[in-house]
C-alpha cells in the first residue's frame, strides 16, 4: 500500500470536480457552522455528541461535495471546512483531531481512519496521536463503495471483462459515477471488499492491476 | 385569657412586637397546666423576650405555639427539680379582672391610637403628675416634669432638685417615670420601688381628700394636696375613667371572647428538661422588674419639632401647662425654615451630648442616636449623590440590634451548641427573608455564602459576630428545619444561598428569555454571523450585570443552565461566551 498517492488530496475544489458534478458554488454547510459556538467543543456530554455528530455531518458532506477522500489535517485546518472566514472562526488542531477520532469510532459510525504513516499495517492510528494527522473520510464507507462499483459494473454489463483500475477511476465510462477520481488507495481497499465476499477477482501485479467482476 | 396565641416568622421563631427583645432560648421544655401536662406541648423550645414568654412547639410550630404576656403574670416560683423530675418555672396570672383589662392594650401594640393614653387627647388643665423622684443628696421628692418620656430620657434636659439645686443621674429620674407610668392603671398593685405618688387618693367619709403622701385631708375639689403638692388625682382620674371607657372599645381585642376568659389557667408550668432553667428564671425575673411592656404603651415619642420648640420651658416644670402645644411663633419663608433647620441642629447636639454623658445614658437612649445615625447616614447621601451601599450598611448596622440570637441567650444544657446553630439558621433565615431589608433581592436572589457570611456580621455591627464555622453549620441546617431560604452547592463547590422558591428551573427560563431577547436587539459591535437567528453569545460578566448576581454566582448558574443543556459555550480570545444552544436544537 503506497502511502503517498498520485491522486491530488488537496482540496482545490474546482480542478478535481468532474464536469458533471453539482456546481461547486452551492457549498452544502449545515446551518450550524455558521454558529459560533461550533468551533468550540462543549463540554457537557449530551451538547457535545450533538455537536460532534454535526461535525461528522458536515465534514461528510464537505468531502462529499469536494470529492475528497483523505484530509491532511494540518493542511485542512485552513480550509473552509474548519474555518468559517465569514464569521472568523476556526476549530483547533487538538478539537479537529477529537471529531475525527470521534467519527472513527464505532460510535461515530467509522466515518473517519487515521492513515498511519509509520508502520503501515498496524491500525493503532485510530488515536490520532501522530504528527501528520492523515486519514480516510468515509463520507461512503469501503462497503458502500463496493456496493457502489458491483451494481455500477452490473449496469454497465462489464461483468466477466477485465478492468484496470485506472478505468474505473479515470476512465470514460465512470465519468458521471461517484467514484470517479478515486483516491487508488481506497478503490483497493473497496475492491478487497468486493473480493471477499467473493464478487471479484484481482490480476496482476503492484501498480498494473485489474479485476474481474462475477 | 393567660395564654395567647403567637405569631410565628417565616422561621418559626415567634414574630417580635415593636420594641420587644429576646432574652433567652431554651429547648426541650414542655408545658404544664396546673399539675397536669399540657398534651402536645411537651417538646418545644421557650423563648423569653422582653414582654412574652413564648413556647414553640418543635413539631406542629405553627398550631401548638403561645405566648403567655409578662404583664399578665402576677409572679413566678421555681423549682429546682429532683430525681426524675425536671427544673420548673411556674408562671402565676394575675386575677382574671386584671387579665382581661391589660389585653387590649397590649394585643394592640402597634397602633399609636390606643397605645397613647387617653390622657394625652383630653387636654387637662393640670396634668395628673403621678411620678416623683427622690433626691439622691437631700432626700426632697420632686415631681418628674410631665413631658418627661424615659424613652427620651437624654432629650429631655432634667431640672435640678427643686430643693438643693443639685441635678439627679438621669437613670435614677428614668426610674422614677418608669415606675410612675406603671402605676398610671388604677387598679394595679403598687410596685414597690415607687416612693410616692402610687396609690390613689382615698376618699374619705367626710368628702375630704386623704393626701396619698402625707395623709392631708384636701378638699376634694382640689387636684394637689396643699402642704406637699402631691397629686390628689381623684377629679382628673374620673374624667380619664371616662375616657378610657369610650376608647376601650375601639381598640380590637378579637382573642378576649367570654367563652374562653373563664379557661385562665390557674398555673402554667414551664418544665425544663434539658436544663437551662436557672437563668431563664433570672432573666423572667428581671424582665418583669424592667417591665418594658410599660415603654410600648408609653407616649409617642415627639416629633422633633415641638420638642425643640419647648426646649427652654421644660426646665421649668411649673409650666408645664404650656408645654404640650407650645405657642411657636410661626416663621415663614425661607427664615422659617433656616430656623427649623437650627432648631433641629440644636436638638441633635444636645441628645449626642447627653447620650454619651455617660454609658447608661446611652443605653436607655439607644433608640434615639440610632434614628439619629440612621437620618445623617441618608443626609450625608444626599449630599454626596451616590455611594448608596455605605449607607444601606449604616442603616443595616443600625437595624441590626434586632438581630440577637448570641450564644449567651442558650442555655447551657447539652444541646445548646445544636441549639444554638438552630437558633442562627432561624436567625439568618428570618433576616434573608426580611422584606425590609431585602438582602436576597439586592443581590439578585441569590448570593453566596462568604459574602452573606460578611453582610451578616457586618450587620452585627461589630459585635457578637458570627464564626464562620457556626454559620455554614447553620446555613446547612436551612433544609432540616425547613426555612424559605436554601444552601446550594455547585459543581465547584461554592456555596449560594437562594430563596427555596428560586429553582434551577426558573433561573434556566430567565436566562435564555435574556438570550431570546438579544435577537432582536442589534449588537453593540459589528457581528459576522446572523445575530437575527442566533441571537449572541454573552459572558459571565454581563449577565452577573444584568441579574444583579456577582460575577462568581453568574458564572456557576451558566454552567449550570450549559450542564442542563439550555446553554451551550463559545471559547474565545476574550473568555467564554455562552449562547443558546442550536447545537442541539434546530436554529428557529
Amino acid at each position: 500500500m503506497t502511502t503517498a498517492s498520485p491522486l491530488p488530496s488537496n482540496f482545490s475544489a474546482t480542478s478535481t470536480l468532474p464536469p458533471g458534478a453539482t456546481a461547486p458554488s452551492s457549498l452544502p454547510f449545515i446551518p450550524q457552522y455558521s454558529f459560533p459556538p461550533f468551533f468550540t467543543l462543549q463540554p457537557v456530554a449530551s451538547t457535545r455528541s450533538s455537536q460532534l455528530s454535526s461535525w461528522s455531518t458536515h465534514i461528510q458532506s464537505y468531502c462529499q461535495h469536494n470529492r475528497i477522500f483523505s484530509l491532511t489535517l494540518v493542511d485542512a485546518l485552513n480550509t473552509p471546512l474548519f474555518h468559517n472566514a465569514q464569521i472568523h472562526r476556526r476549530l483547533n488542531l487538538r478539537d479537529a483531531k477529537v471529531i475525527l477520532a470521534w467519527m472513527a469510532s464505532a460510535e461515530g459510525g467509522n466515518r473517519a481512519e487515521f492513515i498511519s504513516t509509520s508502520t503501515t499495517k498496524s491500525k493503532k492510528a485510530a488515536s490520532g496521536e501522530e504528527d501528520g494527522g492523515k486519514c480516510w473520510i468515509y463520507w461512503r464507507r469501503p462497503e458502500e463503495w463496493a456496493a457502489a462499483l458491483e451494481e455500477w459494473v452490473d449496469r454497465t454489463g462489464q461483468k466477466g471483462t477485465v478492468l484496470t483500475l485506472y478505468e474505473i477511476v479515470e476512465g470514460d465510462a465512470s465519468l458521471k459515477e461517484e467514484f470517479w477520481n478515486m483516491d487508488e488507495d481506497l478503490l483497493r481497499k473497496s475492491l478487497a471488499v468486493c473480493v471477499r465476499r467473493g464478487k471479484a477477482q484481482i490480476f496482476g501485479g503492484e501498480g498494473s492491476e485489474g479485476v474481474k467482476f462475477f | 385569657m393567660f395564654l395567647h396565641q403567637l405569631d410565628l416568622t417565616t422561621a418559626l421563631r415567634p414574630s417580635l412586637l415593636p420594641e420587644e427583645t429576646l432574652l433567652f432560648v431554651q429547648d426541650a421544655v414542655g408545658l404544664y397546666e396546673g399539675k397536669f401536662k399540657i398534651p402536645q406541648y411537651q417538646h418545644g423550645q421557650a423563648y423569653l423576650t422582653s414582654h412574652r414568654t413564648c413556647y414553640v412547639d418543635h413539631n406542629e410550630p405553627r398550631k401548638n405555639s403561645v405566648a403567655i404576656y409578662l404583664k399578665d403574670v402576677e409572679k413566678t416560683e421555681f423549682y429546682a427539680g429532683f430525681l426524675k423530675s425536671s427544673a420548673k418555672i411556674t408562671l402565676y396570672p394575675k386575677p382574671l379582672k386584671q387579665l382581661t383589662r391589660g389585653t387590649p392594650l397590649s394585643t394592640t401594640p402597634g397602633s399609636p391610637t390606643t397605645g397613647t393614653p387617653p390622657r394625652h387627647s383630653s387636654p387637662a388643665p393640670a396634668p395628673q403628675q403621678s411620678a416623683t423622684w427622690v433626691c439622691p443628696i437631700c432626700s426632697f421628692s420632686n415631681p418628674v416634669p410631665s413631658n418627661f418620656d424615659p424613652a427620651l430620657a437624654s432629650r429631655t434636659p432634667i431640672p435640678p432638685c427643686l430643693a438643693c439645686g443639685i441635678k439627679p443621674p438621669t437613670v435614677h429620674v428614668v426610674k422614677a417615670a418608669i415606675a410612675g407610668m406603671s402605676n398610671r392603671p388604677p387598679p394595679g398593685p403598687p410596685p414597690k420601688d415607687t416612693k410616692s405618688g402610687s396609690s390613689v387618693p382615698t376618699p374619705l367619709a367626710n368628702g375630704m381628700v386623704s393626701c396619698p403622701r402625707c395623709t392631708l385631708e384636701n378638699h376634694p375639689s382640689l387636684s394637689m394636696c396643699e402642704i406637699c403638692g402631691a397629686p390628689l388625682a381623684t377629679a382628673v382620674d374620673r374624667r380619664l375613667d371616662v375616657a378610657r371607657d369610650i376608647s376601650r372599645p375601639e381598640s380590637p381585642a378579637p382573642s378576649l371572647t367570654p367563652a374562653t376568659q373563664s379557661a385562665t389557667p390557674e398555673c402554667i408550668k414551664i418544665s425544663f428538661r434539658q436544663g437551662g432553667e436557672k437563668i431563664f428564671h433570672e432573666r423572667l425575673k428581671n424582665a418583669l422588674v424592667q417591665r418594658k411592656w410599660l415603654l410600648q404603651s408609653a407616649p409617642p415619642i415627639p416629633k422633633p419639632r415641638p420638642a425643640s420648640g419647648t426646649f427652654e420651658d421644660s426646665y421649668s416644670a411649673k409650666f408645664r401647662e404650656a408645654s404640650v402645644e407650645v405657642e411657636r411663633p410661626r416663621v415663614v419663608g425661607i427664615a422659617g425654615l433656616e430656623r427649623r433647620g437650627l432648631e433641629q441642629r440644636q436638638n441633635n447636639e444636645a441628645m449626642i451630648g447627653s447620650a454619651f454623658e455617660d454609658l447608661e445614658a446611652l443605653m436607655t437612649s439607644a433608640k434615639e442616636i440610632i434614628a439619629l445615625a440612621e437620618q445623617f447616614a441618608s443626609q450625608a447621601n444626599l449630599g454626596t449623590n451616590g455611594n448608596s451601599e455605605a449607607s444601606a450598611l449604616a442603616s443595616q448596622s443600625a437595624t441590626a440590634l434586632s438581630l440577637v440570637t448570641t450564644k449567651d441567650m442558650l442555655g447551657t444544657g447539652s444541646g445548646s451548641e445544636s441549639l444554638y446553630v438552630s437558633e442562627l439558621s432561624r436567625n439568618l433565615a428570618e433576616w434573608l427573608t426580611d422584606d425590609t431589608r431585602s438582602v436576597l433581592r439586592k443581590e439578585g436572589g441569590i448570593m453566596t455564602l462568604v459574602d452573606l457570611w460578611a453582610v451578616f456580621n457586618r450587620a452585627r455591627g461589630g459585635v457578637e459576630l458570627v464564626s464562620p464555622t457556626d454559620f455554614e453549620k447553620a446555613a446547612r441546617m436551612w433544609d432540616t428545619l425547613k426555612l424559605p431560604v436554601r444552601l446550594r452547592q455547585f459543581k465547584s463547590g461554592l456555596l449560594v444561598v437562594q430563596g427555596r422558591d428560586r429553582t434551577d428551573e426558573k433561573t434556566i427560563a430567565s436566562l435564555l428569555a435574556w438570550l431570546k431577547g438579544l435577537h432582536q436587539e442589534l449588537p453593540v459591535t459589528d457581528v459576522t454571523w446572523d445575530w437575527q437567528l442566533y441571537g449572541r453569545g454573552v459572558t459571565a460578566q454581563e449577565t452577573a450585570e444584568r441579574f444583579g448576581w456577582s460575577v462568581g454566582v453568574a458564572t456557576e448558574e451558566l454552567e449550570m443552565a450549559e450542564e442542563a443543556g439550555a446553554l451551550c459555550r463559545e471559547q474565545g480570545l476574550d473568555g467564554i461566551r455562552f449562547w443558546e444552544n442550536w447545537l442541539v436544537n434546530t436554529p428557529p
